[in-house]
Order: structure tokens, then C-alpha cells, then sequence
């Protein structure tokens, strides 16, 4: 069984360079994060995350087109390898088998 | 367009691209670019200009910021360690080789931080004051002086503290006190100086117990050293405690200067410092600080010169200055000529013909030794001799590596030619090579340390050590010197191979180098030859000084020092000492006299015919009584010796004085009236003696006239003579009458013969460090003719099986491969033995007393030279002769 690590953040980063396919770049993550989430993100913690999920394997870059708002500097895409894609469903599994096991009455008197 | 254009702030752009990784670089700065674009659009340039601070800041973070070994470097590294590994190899692969090129740097190198250590160790000399930038001891020199002063004129302190305002401070610090301190009958020998209550403010000694403000203030305080005070007081507080002072005039600062006089009290003195005087490093020593407002009182009791207003006697004091804040020595140095031009204007002395007051940083004592210092030091001079020869002997060292290196251009041709095939530039060759010769110069210098160590001790068990007091500790600090000294050794005798060996076209260096046959006539040779002139100059000298050395120990002096023992007389009353001392078996006659001929001290004036208008001529003075001359076995070739009490103008003169005189016979002379130029004394001539040396034979070469007188008054020493055997039990029975006499003061006493050997101690370290280096010299000569004789050998093995077979006798092949070197050596001597003649008659022209020097000298030193050089080649190419020449042939 492989140990798939994903981070809080870095699942996030990951979903929603999922949301976004093939218009991932990072300030277009940084947007999404920011209007789906409601909370900030900076630069530095985004560009940490993305290359620990490209060092991970999760995540694939390749350079873009340059565009004069960035002064000719180009962008770059990210796209989740399978690898990503295994480690994303298997966050997901893990976290769903751990809601499964939690006994109703729990939530429901914490929703009470 | 584009110049409205707003661009985020310049500095933290700069910020953030010298720190971020370089391979995501583009693309955060478009990043950050992007985002500052929309911000400066929503919300003005102030918001967005803050927002990429932040940004910028939060993005300095680990996985971003760029690896410090450096994101390039990756591959050198592999490559230095490619190169380390090489060299390694190469140094075990030519086992003899190494040997030769690290011992040989090892030597050179451990003589080099030899003399680095003793410069260390000057360096240590004051360094706790600190005002020590501010602080200047003041020169005194006169025209056609050897060397200034070290002391100036008494009242210069307080003339230069009044009228300059270019000084802070001032501070005369006088010698004069040495004696004996007594409290409640406990005794001490102390010597020190006066010193002016500013002496704490300048410099920063400080008390161990007592007020370095008021200690000096009062007249008749004394601050002591700790020692004096354990020796007193033992654990009690010395402070405020009355003791009592008489004065011996024992010498200081310079101990050897004489022996003191009988004791005169100064009275009672309180003590109102005591200092751990031995924690300072530093040129002043001293027992004991007197307060200097103490002289008024001893001055009128005549118990002391009066210097107040003494401008012209300048040879006592030590004047220190601490000049103001911004002022620097050319300030000082203005407001000197300025005082002398006032003071002197009116003062014609021969003292003070040209004189001229000097300013001298206090970190420039230590090295800048003066006349009347108040220590023996090594002057810069001697430095710069060692130094010399120290890089005579490095130079020598790295001429071999270079020389060995080159030689061996043909064995490493190949891998030179693969490397070059395989891109390596000409750069990384010399980078290669360096770093090889760096890896030698640094086990080199793990050897020269073991060596230092072994040697420095030695270095300070020499006589002269005793005088210039080497401590030699091992600072940290120089042992990061000598890593840099073998950093740059390494280089400087790595670059020339390095160039030389980096230069081949790589298709030559694969074909074959031996067609190249480098230098055959060229630098090696050069090299080699001035290595061996070098070691002929050596021997030479170290043989002369020798034979120097041995001439002094035998020298004819023109008196007899067999058996005669020269007691101090420390004061006590040389007749009634001279009495007691008569009673003691074994002690045939005894003599007094003030100085001890030829070891050292001496006395003179200046005199001319009575009553004539003659030029004075100067002449040495020795008082000595009615028995010295027959005690020293001294003939009277005219007239009488002294009688008991003889009155003091009847004099005694030497030969020399005879001839001066212009007088044939001896006897001419007597009753002859002689005047001096200082005072109205006439002499009368009663008799006539052999010469004799009077003063030391480095110093003189020329016996000088001489005149005797019978003053008991000055006298300084007894010279027993013992005609016992049992020498030890005459001494101590001696000794048993001496503390009968004095209780106090030890015996002190001398062997004649032993004083005068002491005299030459001097030359013989001289003779054993020279002796030493030029060792040194040839071993590393040797050693670089040895790795030549192997390498050839080596090279010629097929060639020798071959001529071997064909039927070459063996004296026939060695002499075939000794042939070159031979020549080398030959050449050496041709040009060394002519010029090490020349060199040594330069100085030995100045010696006095000097050995004869001729061409003996020169051929012993050639034949050393010559015998250690064949041995060298030959112990290679006789074994080269005696292989079996199927061995040599079956070689590859």
C-alpha cells in the first residue's frame, strides 16, 4: 500500500487545479482559492505548495505563452498526473471511510 | 505609453530575484507582476506597492530561496574532488617524489613560521594600553649618533606637557631606584623607576590593590610589584604600611650594567600600590614605582643628581607623551623640533651637536630597539637577517617542487593529453595542478609544525635567549597565518608546472612528449645551479664564523685567568673584605679592581700632555690595586707598580699609551705628566705595563692606550686567586666568610675563565643558527638533486639495459647518467667559491680580531659541497648501473 501524503493546503491546491484543467496557473489558483474559499492566499505559501506537489509527483508543469501583463514572463500550467489523481481519491476515500464510522448521534447532537 | 507605465518598486524586484531559486524565477516574477498589475488597478499604486512588500517578503521562504552551495556549483564540485583525488594519488603513486617535495617544504616552511612566531611574539609587546595608538616614547639623537636614544632630557615631560597643546598627558619615568626595602626585618632587593602620577592615566597598568589616581601623587609613595610585596608582607595588606629604603645604584633597567655601590638610606616610604606587574606584556619592568615629587627631598639631601633643569644629559630618562585625540605623529614631531630649536639654542655640548628629539609609536617599541632600551631586544635588523634566510631556504624549497614538477611534465603527458581530448580547458588543467601542489604545501604543513615544534624549543635554549627572552606561545591567531603561508606557498610554487604543464597541444602530449626534451639548458638548470652556489655561500660563511669562534676561545688576552674568581663586591669595603677573605686556606693573593677586563665593561677619557696643546686622545681607565697586575700575571716592563695607598694621580700605562705618546723605550715615559679635558687633574706616569686586553674582542680590534689608577674607593670586584684542588670546598668556605660580612646579599662570584667564555657566547649561536640554515640549505639542495638523479635514472632504465648488454662496463653507465649534474655541480662551484669569498671579505674587512680567511675556507666548504653532491647522484646511478639488465628491459 502506497503512502499517498496530501497536506490540507495542498489538497486544496490540487482540487482546484482540477476545477480549473488546463487553466491552471498560479494566479488563477489563487483567484479560485480565494472566491471559492473566502480566505487569502499568499504567493509564497501557494508556490511552496505547488512545487512540493510537483516534487511529490502529483503535479506536472510545462511553460505557457508570455502576455504583456506579466511583462513577458511566461506562465505556468500545472495538470495533475495519475499519480495525483490516485493520491486525490484516496484522501477522498480515507476521509469518507472516517465519516462513515462516526455513529450518527455525534452529529446529530452536535447539530442540536 | 510606455513610459506612464508603472513599475512595482525597483529594489524589492532586485531583492527577490537575487534570492529565488533560479529555475522558477521567471515565472513568480511574472507572477508577482501580474497580480501587482490588477492591484495597482484597483486600488492605486500605494496599496499595491505595499501589498508586493508583503508579497515578496512572504515568498522568502525555504523552497524558494536559491541552495547556498549554488545551483551551478554542482558540477566543480565533482570535479574538485576529482582533482583532490588525483593529486592524492599522484603523492602516494611517486612515493619519493613527495617525500622530497613535502620534506623539503616541511624545512623551509617550519624555519618561515619560526621567525613568524618571534614576530608574533614582538607583537604581544604593549598591546593592553588602551590609549596605544595615542601613546609616542620620546628618541633622543645628535649628530653622527649609530642609533637615537631610547631616553631624553629630564625636564622635556613637563616643557612638552606646558607649552605644546598637541599632548594630553606626559610622563617621565626615570631610573634610579635600586636597592633594598626593609620591613620589620624582612629584606628585599627591589629596582624600578620614578614615575609621574600620570603614568597610570597614560598607560593601563592597574593596581591590585591602591588608587591608581593617588598613588603617585604624594612625595615618598611607592607602588609595588606583587612579588616585593608577598616577600614583605607576606598576607598582609601592604597598603599604607612605612618601610624603609636604602640605595645600592643597582643597575636597571639593564641589569648587566653594573653592580651596584654600598647602600645609602633614602628613609621611610609608604606603600600605596601594589600591581601584578607579570600579567603585563609589556617593555617596562620594574619592581617598584617611586613617586617622582620623591626627588625634591633626596636632591636636597644630596642623595641624588639634580636633572630639574638638565638639558644636556639626556642618556637616564624615559619621556612617554599621549598625544590628543585626532593629533598624529608628524604633530608631535613639529612641536619636538620646535622645543629643541628653543631649548638648544644656547646648549653647545658634544652631545648635543645635532640633536634632535624623535617621536616613537609605542607599538613600534617592541621592534625599534634604541640605545639605553630598556630591554634587550632583536633589532629589525636581525629580523630582516633572519628573514632573509628564511627565504633563501623557501625559495630554495619551492625551486625543487617546481623543478621536480616540471621533470616529471613527461610522465603525466598522457593523462594531460586525455584530459584535454575530453574538454577539460587550460584553466582547469592550472586549476588541477594547483590545487595538487596546494595538497603538498598543506601536508607540508602538518610536517613543518611537528618540526616547529621540536625546533622552537631549542631556538630558546640558546644563549641569546636569555637576553631577548622568546616566549614563543602558541597564538591561535599565527597558526591561522601559517595555513594562509602554506595556502600561498602551494600557489607560488605550483604556478610555474601548472603553466608549463597546462601549455601542451593535446595531440603532441598523446604522440609523445620525450621529443620535447624541456629546457635543456634552461630554467632547471638555472635553478639548480643557484640552489647549490647558495649552500657553497653557506657552508662557507658557517665554516668561517666557526673558525672565528675558535680563535676568540683561544685568544692570547695578555693575562692569566687560571684559578682567579671575581667576587662582587656589592658595597662592602674592599680591604676589609679582602682581609677576611686572606684567611681562608686555599687563597693565594687577592686584587681589587672596578671593572672586569675584557668581559664586557669598560671605562675611559680622554687625555694629552701636560701643559701641551696636543689633540686629546681617548684612552680606557681601569682602577685596579696594588696587586691586580701581579695577580693577573701582567709584566711592568718600567718604572713601579702602585704602592698600598698610593695616591691617585700616579697612574699606570700600557704599551699603547708608550707609543701614542710617541715615546720609544718604556721608560721614557715615566714621570711623564698627563692632564684630561674634563677637570684640572694631572697624572703623573710611575710605571709601565704589557698590554693586555681591556676590552671585548668583538669590539676592538687594536689594544688602545691604557692608564691605571689605585682608587679603592671605586672598586667593584675582588679577583681571588685559589691555588687549591678542591676548588668547590675553597667556594664554599668563601662563601661561609662572605655571609659573615654581608648576611644580606647573596655571594656573588665568578669564574674568570668562564666570564670570559661567555663573552663568545654570542658568536656560537650565531655559528649554530647559521650553522642550522645553511644544514637546512643543503639538505634541501640535495634533496632536489636527488629527486633529478632518481627521475633520470628512472627515465634511462631501458636505455641503460641496453648499452649493458651490449657491453657497458658499470662506472661507464654512471658516469654517463651522472654526467649532467656534474657539470651542474662544477658550474656551482665555479661561480659559489669566488663569491663567497668576496662576500665574506666584505664583512670579515670590519671584524676585529678577525681569523684568517683564505682559501682553505673556500676549498673545505667546495670539497663538503662536492662530496655531498656526488654521494647524492651517485647513490642513484650506481644503482641504475647494477640492475640487472633483464629486469630493465622486461620493464612495460
Amino acid at each position: 500500500m502506497k503512502n499517498y501524503q496530501l497536506g490540507e493546503f495542498e489538497e486544496i491546491v490540487i482540487l482546484t487545479v482540477g476545477i480549473l484543467n488546463n487553466e491552471a496557473y498560479s494566479v488563477a489558483i489563487k483567484d479560485e482559492i480565494e472566491s471559492r474559499l473566502a480566505r487569502t492566499v499568499s504567493m509564497g505559501a501557494l508556490h511552496t505548495a505547488l512545487i512540493r506537489l510537483e516534487d511529490k509527483g502529483y503535479l506536472k508543469s510545462c511553460s505557457g505563452e508570455t502576455t504583456e501583463d506579466r511583462a513577458g514572463r511566461p506562465r505556468r500550467y500545472f495538470e495533475i498526473t495519475a499519480l495525483g489523481k490516485k493520491a486525490m481519491l484516496h484522501a477522498k476515500e480515507t476521509r469518507d471511510q472516517l465519516w462513515k464510522a462516526i455513529p450518527k448521534t455525534v452529529l446529530e447532537v452536535k447539530i442540536s | 505609453m510606455k513610459s506612464e507605465k508603472v513599475h512595482p518598486p525597483n529594489l524589492l524586484l532586485r531583492f527577490f530575484r537575487w534570492y529565488c531559486h533560479p529555475k522558477m524565477l521567471a515565472y513568480i516574477e511574472g507572477d508577482l507582476i501580474e497580480v501587482y498589475e490588477r492591484r495597482l488597478k484597483k486600488s492605486g499604486k500605494r496599496k499595491a506597492n505595499l501589498l508586493f512588500v508583503i508579497d515578496v517578503l512572504l515568498l522568502f521562504r525555504p523552497g524558494i530561496i536559491r541552495p547556498t552551495e549554488g545551483y551551478h556549483q554542482v558540477n566543480n564540485y565533482g570535479m574538485f574532488k576529482n582533482y583532490f583525488k588525483v593529486g592524492i594519488r599522484n603523492i602516494l603513486k611517486y612515493k619519493v617524489f613527495s617525500f622530497i617535495n613535502i620534506f623539503g617544504l616541511a624545512v623551509a616552511m617550519s624555519v618561515c613560521m619560526l621567525i613568524m612566531l618571534m614576530l608574533a611574539d614582538q607583537n604581544r609587546y604593549d598591546q593592553f594600553h588602551e590609549k596605544k595608538d595615542r601613546i609616542y616614547r620620546i628618541l633622543s639623537d645628535y649628530e653622527g649618533s649609530r642609533q637615537p636614544y631610547a631616553t631624553s632630557p629630564f625636564p622635556l615631560a613637563n616643557t612638552l606637557k606646558s607649552e605644546y597643546t598637541v599632548v594630553e598627558e606626559t610622563a617621565n619615568l626615570t631610573p634610579g631606584v635600586g636597592g633594598d626595602v626593609m620591613y620589620q626585618q624582612k629584606f628585599a632587593d627591589m629596582r624600578g623607576y620614578f614615575a609621574d602620577p600620570s603614568f597610570f592615566s597614560i598607560f593601563s597598568f592597574e593596581l591590585e590593590k591602591g588608587d591608581e589616581a593617588t598613588a603617585l601623587s604624594n612625595p615618598r609613595s611607592m607602588v609595588i610589584s606583587r612579588e616585593i610585596a608577598y616577600q614583605l608582607f607576606n598576607d598582609e595588606n601592604p597598603i599604607g604600611k612605612t618601610v624603609e629604603f636604602a640605595d645600592r645604584q643597582l643597575p636597571f633597567p639593564q641589569e648587566t650594567d653594573g653592580v651596584g655601590a654600598a647602600p645609602v638610606s633614602w628613609g621611610s616610604f609608604t606603600i600605596t600600590g601594589v600591581i601584578d606587574e607579570s600579567r603585563y606584556v609589556s617593555h617596562l619592568k620594574f619592581d617598584v614605582l617611586v613617586s617622582s615629587s620623591t626627588r625634591q627631598s633626596l636632591i636636597a639631601e644630596k642623595k641624588l643628581d639634580d636633572l630639574t633643569n638638565n638639558w644636556e644629559w639626556y642618556f637616564r630618562t624615559y619621556t612617554f607623551a599621549l598625544l590628543e585625540e585626532g593629533k598624529n605623529s608628524s604633530d608631535l614631531a613639529v612641536a619636538l623640533t620646535d622645543l629643541v630649536t628653543h631649548q638648544y639654542a644656547n646648549i653647545t655640548t658634544d652631545q648635543t651637536k645635532g640633536f634632535k628629539l624623535l617621536p616613537q609609536k609605542l607599538g613600534d617599541v617592541a621592534l625599534g630597539l634604541a640605545g639605553n632600551d630598556t630591554n634587550n631586544r632583536l633589532p629589525l635588523i636581525g629580523y630582516s637577517f633572519l628573514s632573509l634566510l628564511a627565504l633563501v631556504i623557501m625559495v630554495s624549497a619551492c625551486l625543487n617542487y617546481t623543478n621536480l614538477s616540471i621533470a616529471r611534465a613527461l610522465t603525466r603527458a598522457k593523462e594531460i593529453g586525455v584530459r584535454k581530448v575530453t574538454g577539460a580547458l587550460r584553466k582547469n588543467l592550472i586549476f588541477q595542478f594547483l590545487s595538487e601542489s596546494i595538497i603538498t604545501a598543506l601536508l607540508a604543513l602538518v610536517m613543518a609544525i611537528i618540526l616547529m615544534l621540536i625546533i622552537a624549543p631549542a631556538f630558546k635554549e640558546l644563549w641569546v635567549n636569555k637576553y631577548l627572552n622568546f616566549e614563543l606561545p602558541s597564538l591561535p591567531s599565527v597558526y591561522l597565518v601559517f595555513l594562509g603561508f602554506a595556502l600561498l606557498i602551494g600557489v607560488l610554487a605550483g604556478l610555474y608546472p601548472a603553466l608549463y604543464l597546462s601549455k601542451h597541444q593535446p595531440i603532441k602530449a598523446l604522440k609523445n612528449l620525450s621529443h620535447e626534451t624541456p629546457g635543456k639548458f634552461g630554467m632547471r638548470k638555472v635553478l639548480g645551479v643557484s640552489q647549490f652556489v647558495i649552500s657553497l655561500l653557506f657552508i662557507t660563511t658557517s665554516i668561517l664564523i666557526y673558525n672565528q669562534f675558535k680563535h676568540f676561545i683561544s685568544f692570547d688576552y695578555g693575562f692569566n685567568t687560571h684559578n682567579i674568581v671575581n667576587i662582587e663586591l656589592q658595597g662592602i669595603d674592599p680591604e676589609r673584605l679582602s682581609n677576611e677573605l686572606q684567611g681562608v686556606p686555599g687563597v693565594t693573593t687577592i686584587s681589587a679592581c672596578d671593572v672586569i677586563p675584557a668581559a664586557g665593561r669598560s671605562n675611559g677619557n680622554e687625555v694629552r700632555r701636560s701643559g701641551s696643546n696636543d689633540e686629546y686622545f681617548s684612552n680606557d681607565l681601569l682602577l685596579a690595586d696594588e696587586n691586580f697586575m701581579g695577580n693577573l700575571g701582567i709584566k711592568l716592563t718600567a718604572g713601579r707598580n702602585f704602592t698600598h695607598e698610593e695616591p691617585a694621580q700616579n697612574i699606570l700605562v700600557n704599551e699603547a699609551m708608550v707609543k701614542q705618546l710617541g715615546f720609544k723605550h718604556s721608560s721614557e715615559i715615566v714621570g711623564e705628566v698627563l692632564e684630561t679635558k674634563w677637570g684640572s687633574e694631572q697624572f703623573k706616569v710611575i710605571g709601565v705595563v704589557k698590554d693586555f686586553r681591556y676590552r671585548l674582542l668583538v669590539n676592538q680590534h687594536e689594544i688602545r692606550p691604557m692608564m691605571a689608577r689605585n682608587e679603592p674607593e671605586h672598586f667593584e670586584y675582588l679577583n681571588v686567586k685559589l691555588s687549591s684542588t678542591d676548588l668547590m670546598s675553597t667556594m664554599t668556605r668563601l662563601e661561609s666568610t662572605w655571609k659573615k660580612i654581608d648576611p644580606i646579599h647573596p655571594f656573588k662570584y665568578e669564574f674568570f675563565d668562564d666570564q670570559l667564555q661567555a663573552t663568545h657566547h654570542a658568536i656560537f649561536d650565531i655559528v649554530a643558527i647559521l650553522g642550522f640554515i645553511s644544514f637546512l640549505a643543503i639538505v634541501i639542495a640535495c634533496l632536489g638533486l636527488l629527486g633529478m638523479a632518481t627521475y633520470t635514472a628512472e627515465r634511462k632504465t631501458k636505455e641503460v639495459g641496453i648499452r649493458k648488454i651490449l657491453g657497458a662496463r658499470e662506472y661507464s653507465i654512471a658516469l654517463l647518467l651522472s654526467k649532467g649534474f656534474l657539470r651542474m655541480l662544477a658550474v656551482s662551484v665555479l661561480i659559489g667559491a669566488p663569491l663567497s669569498y668576496i662576500i665574506n671579505n666584505l664583512w670579515l674587512q670590519e671584524f676585529p680580531n678577525r681569523v684568517e680567511f683564505g682559501l682553505s675556507t673556500v676549498l673545505l666548504g667546495t670539497f663538503i659541497l662536492l662530496v655531498l653532491g656526488i654521494l647524492t647522484i651517485g647513490s642513484q646511478t650506481l644503482r641504475a648501473s647494477k640492475n640487472n639488465p633483464v629486469d630493465a628491459l622486461k620493464m612495460e
